[in-house]
C-alpha cells in the first residue's frame, strides 16, 4: 500500500473502500476519487493497491459487481455494498474509532 | 469470511478462469479509458492524456498479477502454474529428467513386483480361514512311501473327533471340448465338503456342491474357475446350468468361483464332485486324499495319533503305516524359499536404495545448475515459498510420470513372472499372483519423496543465497559447499549398495556354475526315463504284470535309436525309496543314515555310466539280498576295507556285498538330499515302476515313447517321460532363477551408480572450468588436470567400495546357506567385484576428465 503523500496504515484501505462505496455504487477509478475527496487529498491509493483489494472485498462478500454504461458511455464494472459490506463497515468504523480513541489518548497523557 | 461465498469464489476463478481474466482485462481497459477521458477534460491533448493515463494506472501486467495474487484459489492457481512451468522445462530438457524418470520407474516396477512375489510364496501361508489348522495328512510306510487312504479310513477320522471336518481333494487334468476344439485343463475331484473346510469360499455365480452332488444321478455337476469361463466360455452369461464336456463327459455347470481360489493344485480350474462311498466308473476302489481341519480342543499330536490308531482299525492294510500331517501352510514353506526369497527381497531393497539416491543425486546435480536461475528469480522479488513451489511441483511432475509408469513395469513384470517362472516356483503358492497394490503404493511413496527432497532443496539453497551467489555463480564458482558434500555422500552410499549387491550376485552366479558343473556320476545324455503306473484291477497278478512288462520292453526297444532298456524302481536324480535308521555292518560298527535303495535290473549300471569299482553287477541267478553298494556307502559302513562279499543288516534283514558302483551325487544346496545308494536287483514291475533307455544317436519324441507304451498295454498309465538332461536342468531352476534375479539387480545398481558417478563429475567439471583454465594457464598439464578429475572419481568410489566390502562380507556371511563350492571370501568373486567397480568408476570418470582436459585457458577468458 502505498501513498503520494501518507502511507495507510494496514487494514485502513478496506475501511475506505467500503466507506466510499455507502452512498453508492463506483467504478474503480471512481471510488480512488471519492477516497481522495473524502480525505481531502491526504490519501492517494494507487491501482496496484485499489484493484487487489476491490477483488478482495468482492470475494469475501462484501461487494458486489455490475458491468454498467459509464460516464462516457462506455462499459465499466461498478461496485456496489452487500448487506454484509455495510455489516462489515459498521464494525470496521466502530473498531477504528476505538482504535483513533486509544491512540489519541495515549498522545495527550 | 463465508466459507460458501468463498468456495463459490475459488471455484469461479479457477473453473471460469478465462472468463475471469477477460473481466480483469476489460476492467483494467475501462480504467484507462476513464483515466484518459478525466485528462482530456482538464484541457490535454489526446497524445498527452493517454501518456499520462498511462503513468497513472502503472504497469498493467503487474496490477493484474497483485489481484491474481489475492484471488481465492490463488495458490492451486499458482501450483497449475508451476507445473505448466515445470512441464515446460522438462520439453526443453528431458534427457536428464527422463533418466530419472527411467531409474525411478524401474526402482518401483521392480520393487512391486518382486514384493508380490515375495508376498504370495512366504508372507502368505494360503489364502483361506485360519490356515493353521488346515493338514493334509497320508499314510506313510516304513521305507518314506506316502500313500492315500481307503474312503472307509475317511469315514472313520470324520467320526473320530480329533478333526473339525475331514474331507478329500484330489488333483487331475481332463480334456475339455469347447466350441469344437479341445484343451487340457487341471481339474479336481473333491467331496462336496471342502469348500466349508477351507472356509469363506463364495461362488460369483451359482451355488457350490451340496451335499447330493456327486451321489448316484448327481454326478453331472462341475464348478468352473472364473478364468476358464472367460478364456473358454466367453463369460456365457447363462453358463449356469449349460452342459460343457470335460473328460468326454458331459457336465453341468453349477456355479462360477473367482480365479483366486486355487485348491487343491495352483492352476486347478473344474471341480467335480466325488461319493467315495460309490464304486469308481472304471471299477477301481477310490482313494480319498484327506483334507483335514483340526479342532481347537485336540492337541497336534493326540490327534496325529489318533488318526493313526484309527486308520489301522478302519483299514488293515494299513497296520505298518502311520499318518503324516502336511500342514498345508507349511506347503510354501519349501526350506529354499525360506533362505533364497528374503535374500532376493533384501536385494531389492538395496537395489530400490541406489535407484532412489542416484535420482536424488541426478535431480540435485540438475537443480543446483539452475541455482543461477532461482537466485534471479529471488533477486526479482520471487519469495522463498514461491521457489520452494516451483521446486515441489517439479518433483510432483517427476514423481507422478515415474510412478505411473512403474505400475506399467511392475504390472509387466508380475504378468512375465506368471507366463515364464518355472511351474517349480508357482506351485508353491495357493495365492494368486496379482501386483500388490501396498508394495506400489509404498514404493511409489518413497520415490516421490526422493524426488520432492531433491527438488526443494536447491530451490532452498538458491532462495537463501541470492544477493550473494547471484554474484558469485557469475563468476563461475565452485559448488555450494552443502550441495556438494550431500551428493558425494549419496554417491558413496549408491557404491557401497552396488557392491554389496555385486558380491551377492557373484557369490550367487558362482555357486549355480558350481552346482551346474558339478559331477553327477552318472552320464546323462542321451537317457529318457519313462515313469508308470500299472493299476491293480487291471493288473490283478505278478504274472499279466512281468508280461505287460515286457511288452513295453520290446515296444520300445523297436524304436529307432534306441539302444539299451532296464526296468528299476528308482532313477535318478530323485532316487528309489528312502530308508533311515540303522545300518549294522558284519563287523558291528552301526550307522544311523538315510539311503536311496534302488532295485535295478542288471543293466542299470551300464546304461547310466556308473562304474563298477568293485566287484559285479547283478546276475538274474542272484539270490534275494544280493546287492550292489554305492562308495559312499560302503565307506560309512566298511571305512578303508573292500566291501565285496561283506554282509550287513538292515531292520533285522541281512544282505550280501557282491559290488560296488561309483557314488552318485546329488548336487544341491541341501546336502542331506545327496544320499549314500545301494542297490537290489530289480524283482519285477510291480504297481509303479520305471523303464530307462538309453539312445544314440537320437533319442525318440517322448509323445512317441508315450505311444509304445500304450501299445505295450492299454491299461499302462504314464506317469511321465523325460529326458534326463530336462530332469537335471530343472533341478537348477531355482538356483539358477536365483542368481539370474540377483544379477540383474546388481547390474541395474552398478549401472545407476556409474551413471550417478559420471553425471555428478560432469557437472563439478562444468562448474571448475574457471579453475581447470587458470592452472592450465599456469602450467598444468592435461595430465594432471584429467586426474584431478579421476581422482575426485576414485575418492568417492573407493570410499564407498571400502563400507560395500564391509557390508558385501557381511552379506555373504548371512547368505551362506545359498553358496554351493564357494566360501564369502570366495577369491574369485572379490577380483571380480573389485574390478568391475573399479573399471565402472574409470569409464565413469573418463569423459568428464577429458572436457576437464579440453578447457582452453584463451577461450575461458574471453567467456568472462
Amino acid at each position: 500500500m502505498a501513498s503520494r503523500r501518507t502511507s495507510l496504515l494496514q487494514g485502513t484501505l478496506d475501511l475506505l473502500i467500503l466507506k466510499a462505496l455507502a452512498t453508492g455504487e463506483l467504478h474503480g477509478l471512481g471510488v480512488s476519487r471519492r477516497i481522495e475527496q473524502m480525505t481531502g487529498g491526504t490519501f492517494l491509493v494507487q491501482p496496484g493497491s485499489l484493484f487487489p483489494a476491490l477483488h478482495r472485498l468482492e470475494e469475501a462478500g462484501w461487494l458486489t459487481s455490475t458491468w454498467e454504461p459509464s460516464e462516457n458511455n462506455r462499459r465499466a464494472k461498478y461496485y456496489t455494498l452487500t448487506r454484509a459490506g455495510r455489516r462489515q463497515l459498521e464494525q470496521e468504523t466502530a473498531e477504528w474509532n476505538r482504535i483513533a480513541l486509544g491512540i489519541a489518548r495515549a498522545l495527550e497523557a | 469470511m463465508p466459507r460458501l461465498t468463498r468456495a463459490r469464489s475459488t471455484w469461479r476463478n479457477l473453473v471460469h478462469r478465462d472468463r475471469v481474466e477477460h473481466d480483469l482485462d476489460e476492467e483494467m481497459r475501462a480504467t484507462f479509458e476513464l483515466l484518459v477521458e478525466e485528462n482530456t477534460r482538464t484541457g490535454m491533448t489526446a497524445a498527452d492524456a493517454r501518456r499520462a493515463a498511462a503513468l497513472a494506472l502503472g504497469p498493467i501486467e503487474s496490477v493484474k498479477d497483485q489481484v491474481r495474487d489475492v484471488r481465492a484459489g490463488a495458490t492451486i492457481d499458482s501450483l497449475m502454474h508451476d507445473l505448466r512451468y515445470a512441464v515446460r522445462m522438462f520439453r526443453r530438457r528431458p534427457g536428464p529428467s527422463l533418466v530419472a524418470i527411467a531409474m525411478l520407474a524401474t526402482a518401483i516396477g521392480v520393487t512391486s513386483a518382486m514384493f508380490t512375489l515375495v508376498d504370495a510364496l512366504l508372507l502368505r501361508p494360503v489364502p483361506f480361514r485360519a490356515p493353521e489348522d488346515l493338514a493334509h495328512l497320508w499314510m506313510r510306510d516304513e521305507h518314506g512311501g506316502l500313500v492315500t487312504v481307503a474312503p472307509a479310513v475317511l469315514q472313520a477320522w470324520r467320526e473320530c473327533g480329533a478333526f473339525s471336518s475331514v474331507e478329500s481333494a484330489e488333483a487331475d487334468t481332463a480334456l475339455v471340448e469347447f466350441d469344437g476344439s479341445v484343451a487340457v485343463r487341471a481339474i479336481a475331484h473333491v467331496t462336496p465338503g471342502i469348500f466349508d473346510l477351507l472356509g469363506g469360499v463364495r461362488p460369483l455365480r451359482g451355488r457350490l456342491f451340496e451335499p447330493a452332488d456327486g451321489t448316484a444321478g448327481n454326478t453331472d455337476r462341475a464348478l468352473l474357475s472364473e478364468d476358464v469361463w472367460r478364456s473358454l466360455y466367453h463369460r456365457d452369461p447363462d453358463i449356469i446350468g449349460r452342459r460343457i464336456t470335460v473328460g468326454g463327459e458331459s457336465l453341468i455347470v453349477i456355479g462360477i468361483l473367482s480365479s483366486e481360489f486355487r485348491f487343491p493344485a495352483w492352476n486347478t480350474v473344474i471341480w467335480r464332485p466325488i461319493d467315495l462311498s460309490a464304486p469308481s466308473r472304471t471299477g477301481a476302489a477310490p482313494r480319498a486324499r484327506a483334507y483335514v481341519r483340526f479342532t481347537k480342543t485336540v492337541p497336534r499330536a493326540d490327534a496325529a495319533r489318533i488318526a493313526t490308531a484309527t486308520a489301522r482299525a478302519a483299514d488293515a492294510s494299513n497296520a505298518q503305516k502311520r499318518v503324516q500331517v502336511d500342514p498345508l501352510a507349511g506347503l510354501v514353506l519349501d526350506p529354499y524359499y525360506q533362505r533364497a526369497v528374503p535374500v532376493l527381497a533384501g536385494a531389492v531393497v538395496l537395489m530400490f536404495l541406489v535407484l532412489c539416491a542416484n535420482v536424488s543425486s541426478l535431480l540435485l546435480a540438475r537443480l543446483t545448475a539452475r541455482q543461477r536461475e532461482f537466485s534471479v528469480r529471488s533477486a526479482l522479488g520471487a519469495s522463498r515459498a514461491r521457489l520452494l513451489r516451483q521446486g515441489l511441483a517439479e518433483s510432483l511432475l517427476l514423481g507422478a510420470l515415474a510412478g505411473a509408469s512403474g505400475t506399467g513395469v511392475g504390472w509387466i513384470l508380475v504378468s512375465l513372472a506368471r507366463t515364464f517362472l518355472p511351474e517349480a516356483f508357482l506351485i508353491r503358492t495357493l495365492n494368486p499372483l496379482d501386483l500388490d497394490a501396498r508394495a506400489l503404493a509404498f514404493t511409489a511413496g518413497v520415490g516421490l519423496v526422493a524426488t520432492i527432497a531433491a527438488g526443494v532443496l536447491p530451490a532452498w539453497l538458491g532462495s537463501r543465497m541470492s544477493g550473494e551467489s547471484l554474484r558469485l555463480t557469475d563468476r563461475g564458482a565452485t559448488e555450494s559447499r552443502g550441495a556438494r558434500t550431500l551428493m558425494r555422500a549419496l554417491l558413496t552410499v549408491e557404491v557401497a549398495l552396488a557392491c554389496v549387491l555385486l558380491v551377492g550376485a557373484t557369490l550367487l552366479v558362482r555357486s549355480f556354475v558350481n552346482l551346474a558343473r558339478a559331477g553327477r556320476g552318472l552320464e546323462t545324455r542321451g537317457v529318457l526315463t519313462a515313469t508308470m503306473s500299472l493299476p491293480r484291477p487291471a493288473f490283478a497278478d505278478a504274472a499279466s504284470r512281468t508280461a505287460a512288462a515286457q511288452s513295453i520292453e520290446e515296444q520300445l526297444r523297436a524304436l529307432p535309436g534306441v539302444r539299451q532298456a532296464t526296468w528299476s524302481f528308482g532313477i535318478p536324480p530323485s532316487g528309489g525309496a528312502i530308508s533311515f535308521g540303522d545300518w549294522i555292518s558284519d563287523e558291528g560298527r552301526t550307522i544311523d543314515m538315510d539311503v536311496d535303495r534302488y532295485s535295478v535290473g542288471p543293466q542299470f549300471f551300464s546304461l547310466y555310466g556308473i562304474p563298477l569299482l568293485r566287484g559285479r553287477s547283478f546276475d538274474p541267478a542272484d539270490p534275494a539280498g544280493t546287492v550292489v553298494v554305492g562308495d559312499g556307502f560302503a565307506q560309512a559302513l566298511w571305512p578303508g576295507a573292500d566291501p565285496v562279499g561283506r554282509t550287513f543288516t538292515f531292520m533285522r534283514e541281512r544282505f550280501h556285498v557282491i559290488g560296488m558302483a561309483r557314488e552318485i551325487h546329488h548336487p544341491s544346496l541341501d546336502a542331506r538330499l545327496d544320499r549314500p545308494e545301494f542297490y537290489e536287483p530289480f524283482a519285477g514291475v510291480g504297481s509303479y515302476a520305471m523303464l530307462s533307455v538309453r539312445c544314440d544317436p537320437a533319442c525318440p519324441d517322448p509323445a512317441l515313447i508315450r505311444q509304445r507304451i500304450a501299445r505295450g498295454h492299454p491299461a499302462a498309465r504314464v506317469v511321465s517321460v523325460r529326458a534326463l538332461d530336462d530332469v537335471y536342468f530343472e533341478e537348477l531352476a531355482r538356483p539358477r532363477a536365483s542368481a539370474a534375479l540377483a544379477l540383474v539387480f546388481a547390474v541395474i545398481a552398478t549401472l545407476a551408480a556409474a551413471g550417478g558417478l559420471f553425471s555428478v563429475l560432469t557437472y563439478a567439471v562444468a562448474r571448475r572450468r574457471r579453475e581447470f583454465g587458470i592452472r592450465t594457464a599456469l602450467g598444468a598439464s592435461g595430465l594432471e588436470i584429467g586426474s584431478l578429475v579421476i581422482r575426485d572419481g576414485m575418492f568417492v568410489a573407493l570410499s564407498g567400495l571400502s563400507i560395500g566390502a564391509l557390508a558385501g562380507w557381511a552379506m555373504g556371511r548371512v547368505m551362506r546357506s545359498l553358496q554351493y563350492g564357494v566360501t564369502p571370501g570366495d577369491p574369485v568373486s572379490w577380483t571380480v567385484v573389485l574390478a568391475v567397480l573399479v573399471i565402472t568408476t574409470v569409464v565413469a570418470s573418463w569423459r568428464p576428465a577429458r572436457q576437464a582436459m579440453l578447457v582452453n585457458p584463451v577461450l575461458m577468458l574471453k567467456e568472462e
